[in-house]
């Protein structure tokens, strides 16, 4: 059996964590520097608050419903995020943890559990006890299955936080009441491609033959219909997967027009996303570099540039070098830059490296260990590369921003005596 | 709570201390006064309500949200959206407090009520640090 928990609409949520004024409240969570809407509470859903939108274009909206508007506080999510998944690994033999609110569970050796109904609620009641968050919990033969199950546990009347595919009644009951594009795995122009040949829901494309949609299709949506009806095809460690793409990108708090500043800011994000590729044993072939200024510009600007590496690296010097390299192809006199990131698009493992006769390697393993255990030790920033030197303009802009409640002492809630 | 460890070695340089090895993890805090870490927070008393309990204004409340709550438990509640630290009468509805000069509290029907977890620790700091001081601002 495979389960899936997760939180529903969770950074929303978390902000009421630690302010009871706003638990009644409609509240909404901004991107990065306020930008976007990025959660809405089931409260604020109900008014009829969208996601995915501008910040600007729904303000006064928002202020007449008398909305609570907050930044993204990481600080605080990442703790709850903690918190949450250390109560839910207590529950199952093997845990992924598939991103900051959603978690996969493995059953394989557990048999003590007879009824999984009852035991979602155990898990529901521990996570809403010991952090405050409500989560939906989803349990199916396949890990397409659980995906199902969790959204019919949150999203479909009649289920109360959990759902259980275990026969094909509940399969049936489940998958015919999601629409094609709400099944794990199938994006919106592959939903569209199903949608002619008259596949209207889940329970429809179960009933495809998978070798007919293998033809059409690829492998990739016959493992989902093999899926759909029981059968594991996605295997358990496949979920973990490295990642093939790894970015760092942000808006400016402030518009940069200072070569400097931008080179500084594109130097530190080819710092985060080394890092991040350190953490998954990777090495990066080709760099992608780009800025632009807004969409909402004028004269819209952006330039994106591709650098390969001869040898494929992890070592930080190696990318900022990189975009010391390329930085005159990107930088333009009198943009003022809006945005700006990097990101390393072809990855190689690390242990399987292949190696070059003739020239030598790189990268320095030593030297990207000792600068890690620094920066994990004292803070993130604590070493940088000399040119990634931070400038307050490019720090995020949280006007909203809540108390880091976990995680500051000059920030821990007060309580009235 | 990250805390780096320097031993002192008193031993002639070249000779390894004969103490070393006795060493074993050092004494925590945490451990001490955390008995759920992964469902316990903390907040700033304010407030004078409970000092017949030993809380005082500015104190650091340790609270735990897995503990049981028992008739006459220290809890923190919300309130009303506040957060408020009374001792639960579970028998009656009343939040009381530890003081003659504060009246029980009847919890309604109408009233927003929930338990957040109960105190069993609370720590006293006799030098105020300004870095909790400003959470009372």
């Amino acid at each position: 059996m495979f389960g899936l928990v997760d939180a529903v609409s969770f950074y929303a949520r978390a902000e009421k964590v630690f302010d009871p004024s706003i638990r009644h409240k409609p509240v909404v969570v901004l991107t990065n520097n306020d930008g976007c809407i990025c959660a809405v509470c089931p409260i604020a859903r109900q008014l009829g608050v969208p996601k995915f939108v501008p910040y600007f274009k729904v303000k006064s909206f928002l202020a007449k419903h008398g909305v609570v508007v907050r930044s993204s506080n990481y600080e605080l999510y990442a703790d709850l995020s903690e918190r949450m998944m250390n109560v839910i690994a207590r529950y199952s033999d093997n845990h992924y943890v598939y991103s900051i609110d959603e978690s996969f569970l493995h059953f394989k050796n557990f048999s003590c559990v007879d009824n999984w109904h009852e035991y979602g609620h155990v898990i529901r009641k521990a996570v809403w006890r010991e952090t405050r968050l409500p989560v939906g919990v989803g349990f199916g033969a396949t890990l397409t299955l659980a995906k199902a199950a969790n959204h019919a546990s949150k999203k479909l009347s009649g289920f109360d936080g959990v759902a259980v595919i275990d026969d094909k009644a509940s399969r049936k009951e489940i998958l015919s009441r999601m629409s094609l594009t709400e099944v794990w795995g199938i994006g919106s122009k592959l939903g569209k491609r199903l949608s002619i040949l008259g596949l209207k829901n889940g329970w429809d494309l179960a009933n495809q033959s998978p070798k007919a949609m293998r033809g059409q299709f690829g492998v990739v949506v016959e493992r989902t219909v093999n899926e759909l009806n029981g059968m594991p095809c996605l295997q358990w460690d496949e979920i973990g997967q490295d990642k093939q793409e790894i970015f760092s990108t942000r808006s400016f708090g402030q518009r940069v027009t200072d070569g400097h500043a931008l080179k500084a800011a594109l130097s530190s994000h080819a710092s985060i996303v080394g890092a991040k590729v350190r953490r998954q044993g990777s090495l990066i072939k080709r760099l992608v570099i780009f800025a632009s200024s807004s969409p909402h510009d004028d004269s819209y600007y952006k330039k994106s540039v591709i650098y390969e590496f001869p040898i494929a690296t992890d070592n930080i010097l190696k990318l900022v070098g990189a975009i010391s390299y390329v930085f005159d192809n990107i930088y333009r006199q009198g943009v003022s830059f809006y945005r700006c990131g990097v990101g390393g698009v072809e990855l190689e493992n690390s242990q399987f490296q292949q190696q070059d006769m003739f020239s030598l390697s790189v990268n320095n393993p030593p030297l990207m260990k000792c600068y890690d255990q620094i920066n994990h030790r004292y803070g993130r920033g604590a070493v940088e590369v000399a040119i990634a030197e931070k400038n307050e303009k490019w720090a995020m802009r949280r006007n909203f921003l809540s108390p880091r409640s976990t995680s500051n002492w000059s920030e821990i809630p007060k309580i009235n005596c | 709570m990250k805390v780096i460890p320097v031993y002192i070695e008193a031993g002639i340089s070249g000779f390894e201390s004969p103490a070393a090895e006795y060493r074993e993890l050092n004494l925590s805090l945490e451990e001490l006064l955390l008995q759920h870490p992964n469902a316990t927070f903390f907040g700033l008393a304010n407030g004078r309500s409970m000092e017949g309990r030993g809380i005082f204004n500015g104190d650091v409340l340790v609270v735990d949200r897995v503990e049981h709550i028992s008739n006459g438990s220290v809890i923190v509640a919300n309130f009303n959206g506040c957060f408020v630290c009374k001792i639960i009468d579970t028998d009656n509805a009343l939040l009381l407090s530890a003081s003659d000069e504060h009246k029980p509290i009847k919890i309604s029907e109408s009233d927003d009520f929930q338990i957040e977890g109960v105190v069993n620790v609370s720590f006293r700091l006799h030098k105020k640090l300004p870095v909790l001081l400003s959470c009372l601002g």
